[in-house]
C-alpha cells in the first residue's frame, strides 16, 4: 500500500464519521414536534388552587387544593398509522405549571387524532419499583395496596360531611372489576411539518367529575380513596373532561 | 514522508476512537459481581422472575442487607426492617402477636417470617402487595410502623458517604433514588431461601426421620397438604381456615383488597417451614403453640362461616397421638442453616 492510499483511507474514514453525525442530526430535522398542553378549569373558570370557589351541577360549592393525573402511552394517529411517544409517562399537576405541557416528535404529515391513557397502563402497576414520573416519591403510588393513583382531586366543600369538610378523591385500580384506566381518544386535525412545532391546547374540565354517566354528589361521597365501584363511576365521568380548543 | 503518514493515520484513529467512545458515557469500568438465583433441587420455578429487571449482584445484596438492618429508614431511627423481622425467628417477630411500631403503636397483623419470597405471587396476609420491590413502601410510610417519608429516607442516605459508595458499587454510579433503594432491599429479601431443614435433608437422603416424625409426615400429607403442599408448604392461595373473627380487629382479609364478599375472612396460606420458631401463629398471632393450632383444626374451626374452605367443613379429626406426631414432624421444618447463616446476619 502506498502513501496516497493510506491518506485516502484516513480521509474516507473521517468523511464516514461526519456522514453518520450528519445523518443523526438529519433524522431530528426530518421530524416535527407536537406539544400537548392541559388547561385545567372548572366549567370554563380557570383553576386557581386553594382560592376560587366552584359550583358543581348539584349546587355544591367546593375549593380545590390538589389536582393531578397521569397521562401515559400517548400516540398520534392518522388514517393509516399510529406514532407512539417513547417512554410516555406524564404526571400532570395543577400545582406545577411546567408539568401541564409536554412535547414529542412526529413524522411530517396530516394527523386526525391524539390518543392516550388517562392513568398508568396496567403493566407498570405490577412490575416493581419505577422511577421518573412514576417514582413513588411523587405520592401517586398506593403503599397499602400496590398500584398507582390515576387521578387525585383534593379540597374542601361545605357540602362535605368528612373531617374538616374535606373532599378527597384518589382514583385508582388497574385490573379486574376495578380497572380505572381510561382510553382517551381526541379528534384533532393537525399537520406536522419538518422542523416546526404544533401546539394542541386541551381544556380539562374538572366539573365533569360530578355528572355524566353517573351523578356524584359531594354530600353523599366526599371521599373515595380505594379501588371500588364508586371510583369506577367517578372515572367514567371524568374520562370526558378533555376537549381540544380549536 | 512514510513516518508522517503513519502519524496522521494514528491521530485519525485516536480521533475516531474518541468519537465513538463519547457516544456512551464512560465513568470508568463498573464490574459488579453478578450472582445467580439458585432454585433448590426439586422445587418449582418461581411463578415470575422478580429479578428480571433487577439483576442480582453481590454489591446489590450487601446494600440491601445494610438497608434492612438500618433504623434510619424509620422516622425516629428506632425501627429497622429487622426490628420486626429477626433472623433467629426465620425473620418473623419472635414471640410477638403484634409488633411494636413508631410512637408505641402496634401493628394490626402478625409479622410473618421472610423466606422463599421469590415464589410468593402476592405479599402480605391479604395479598395487598403485588411485587417484592414495592413492599418496603408499606412499612416505611405506615404511621404505625416506621412512620417515615421515602424522600426523607433518601435525604438521610445521601448524606452518608458509606451509602454513596455502596450505591455506586451496586448500580454503577452514586445516584441514590427510591427505585435503587427498593431494588437493593429486594435483592436481600428475595434471596433469603430456606431449603436446609431436616425435612430437606431427609428428601435428599442425607438424614432420616424418627418413627414419630415419619408418622407425622404421613398424617401431614393426608390432612394438611391440601393447602400447605410440599416443597414450599403453602400454595399461596387465600383461604378461610375457620378462625373466629377477632372483634377488636374485624379484619376481613382478602376482601379488603378485592371488595368481593366471597373473599371475606380469607388470608394467605402461610408456609409451614420454620413454623416451630415463628410463633405466635395466624394473621393475628392468636395461637402461641403448635398444640393450640392443631386443636383449632381438630375442634376449633367455626363451621358456620360461609367462606370456610371446603376442605375444613368437617374439621380435621386427629387423636392425641397423631397430634403429637404431627408436631414432631413440623419441628423437622426448622432450618438452622437459615437462622445461623452469617450471610443474612448484621455485621
Ligand atoms: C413495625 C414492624 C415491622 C417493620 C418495621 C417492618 N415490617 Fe415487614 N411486616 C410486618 C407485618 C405486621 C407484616 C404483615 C403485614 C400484612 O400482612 O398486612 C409484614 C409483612 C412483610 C412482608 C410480607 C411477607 C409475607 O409473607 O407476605 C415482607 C416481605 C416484609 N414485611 C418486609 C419488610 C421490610 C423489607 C421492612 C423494612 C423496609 C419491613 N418489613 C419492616 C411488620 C413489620
Ligand atoms: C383449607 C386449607 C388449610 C388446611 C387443610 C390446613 N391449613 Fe393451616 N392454614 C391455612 C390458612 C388459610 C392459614 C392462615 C389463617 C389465618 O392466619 O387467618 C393457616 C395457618 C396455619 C398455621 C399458622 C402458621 C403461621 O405462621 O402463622 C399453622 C401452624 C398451620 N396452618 C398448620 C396446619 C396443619 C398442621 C394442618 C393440617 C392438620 C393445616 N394447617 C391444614 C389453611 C389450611
Amino acid at each position: 500500500m502506498n502513501n496516497t492510499n493510506k491518506w485516502l483511507i484516513v480521509i474516507l474514514a473521517i468523511l464516514l464519521c461526519q456522514q453518520v453525525m450528519a445523518q443523526n442530526n438529519q433524522t431530528q430535522n426530518n421530524q416535527g414536534t407536537i406539544t400537548l398542553s392541559f388547561i385545567p378549569n372548572v366549567a370554563g373558570k380557570p383553576l386557581v388552587l386553594n382560592d376560587s370557589s366552584y359550583t358543581n351541577p348539584f349546587d355544591e360549592i367546593y375549593q380545590i387544593s390538589k389536582f393531578r393525573f397521569y397521562v401515559s402511552q400517548v400516540s398520534a394517529k392518522d388514517k393509516q398509522r399510529s406514532q407512539k411517544e417513547k417512554n410516555s409517562y406524564h404526571l400532570i399537576d395543577a400545582a406545577d405549571p411546567a408539568s401541564l405541557q409536554f412535547s414529542f416528535s412526529l413524522k411530517p404529515g396530516k394527523y386526525n387524532s391524539i390518543d392516550f391513557l388517562l392513568g398508568v397502563d396496567s403493566v407498570r402497576n405490577f412490575s416493581g419499583a419505577q422511577t421518573g414520573e412514576l417514582d413513588p416519591v411523587k405520592n401517586m403510588f398506593w403503599t397499602w395496596n400496590s398500584g398507582y393513583v390515576m387521578l387525585k382531586l383534593e379540597g374542601r366543600s361545605t357540602a362535605s360531611t368528612a373531617l374538616n369538610n374535606r373532599i378527597e378523591y384518589h382514583i385508582g385500580g388497574y385490573s379486574g372489576a376495578f380497572n380505572t384506566i381510561k382510553k382517551i381518544h381526541l379528534d384533532a386535525n393537525f399537520e406536522i411539518v419538518a422542523g416546526k412545532s404544533v401546539s394542541l391546547p386541551i381544556k380539562t374540565d374538572i366539573n365533569t367529575l360530578w355528572q355524566g354517566a353517573h351523578d356524584i354528589r359531594i354530600a353523599a361521597s366526599p371521599v373515595c380513596a380505594i379501588p371500588c365501584a364508586l371510583a369506577m363511576q367517578i372515572a367514567d365521568n371524568y374520562s370526558k373532561m378533555f376537549s381540544i380548543i380549536k | 514522508m512514510r513516518k508522517i503518514s503513519i502519524l496522521v493515520l494514528f491521530v485519525g484513529l485516536v480521533w475516531m476512537a474518541g468519537f465513538f467512545m463519547s457516544a456512551g458515557k464512560h465513568e470508568g469500568p463498573w464490574k459488579p459481581t453478578y450472582l445467580s438465583f439458585n432454585i433448590p433441587a426439586g422445587w418449582p420455578k418461581p411463578p415470575k422472575d422478580i429479578f428480571i429487571s433487577n439483576r442480582l449482584t453481590e454489591e446489590g445484596f450487601q446494600l440491601g442487607k445494610k438497608l434492612f438492618y438500618d433504623g434510619r429508614l424509620s422516622k425516629d431511627g428506632n425501627f429497622a426492617c429487622a426490628t420486626c423481622h429477626q433472623q433467629y425467628a426465620a425473620f418473623a417477630n419472635y414471640d410477638h402477636d403484634f409488633s411494636h411500631g413508631f410512637n408505641n403503636a402496634f401493628t394490626k397483623r402478625n409479622a410473618p417470617p421472610l423466606f422463599n419470597l421469590a415464589w410468593m405471587p402476592l405479599l402480605h396476609w391479604d395479598g395487598a402487595i403485588n411485587h417484592l420491590e414495592v413492599q418496603p413502601l408499606g412499612p416505611i410510610t405506615s404511621t404505625i410502623e416506621m412512620a417515615e417519608q421515602i424522600d426523607s429516607v433518601l435525604f438521610k442516605l445521601k448524606k452518608d458517604s458509606a451509602y454513596r459508595r455502596m450505591f455506586k458499587a451496586a448500580f454503577g454510579d452514586a445516584t441514590i433514588n427510591s427505585q435503587r433503594l427498593l431494588k437493593a432491599i429486594a435483592q436481600f429479601t428475595g434471596t433469603i431461601i430456606s431449603a436446609g431443614s431436616k425435612y430437606d435433608k431427609v428428601q435428599r437422603g442425607e438424614a432420616s426421620f424418627t418413627p414419630s416424625e415419619q408418622n407425622g409426615y404421613q398424617l401431614f400429607k393426608t390432612k394438611c397438604s391440601g393447602c400447605h403442599p410440599e416443597p414450599l408448604f403453602t400454595d399461596y392461595s387465600f383461604r378461610n381456615n375457620g378462625l373466629s373473627v377477632n372483634k377488636l380487629l374485624n379484619d376481613s382479609g382478602r376482601m379488603r383488597i378485592t371488595r368481593d364478599n366471597k373473599d371475606s375472612l380469607k388470608f394467605k396460606v402461610p408456609s409451614l417451614r420454620n413454623v416451630a420458631i415463628s410463633f405466635p401463629y395466624m394473621h393475628d398471632g392468636r395461637f402461641f403453640s403448635l398444640g393450640e393450632v392443631i386443636d383449632h383444626y381438630r375442634t376449633g374451626i367455626v363451621t358456620a362461616q360461609p367462606s370456610l374452605d371446603s376442605l375444613l367443613k368437617k374439621r380435621i379429626p386427629l387423636t392425641n397421638m397423631e397430634k403429637n406426631n404431627l408436631i414432631f414432624f413440623l419441628h423437622t421444618l426448622t432450618d438452622s442453616t437459615l437462622t445461623h447463616n452469617p450471610r443474612f446476619a448484621v455485621h
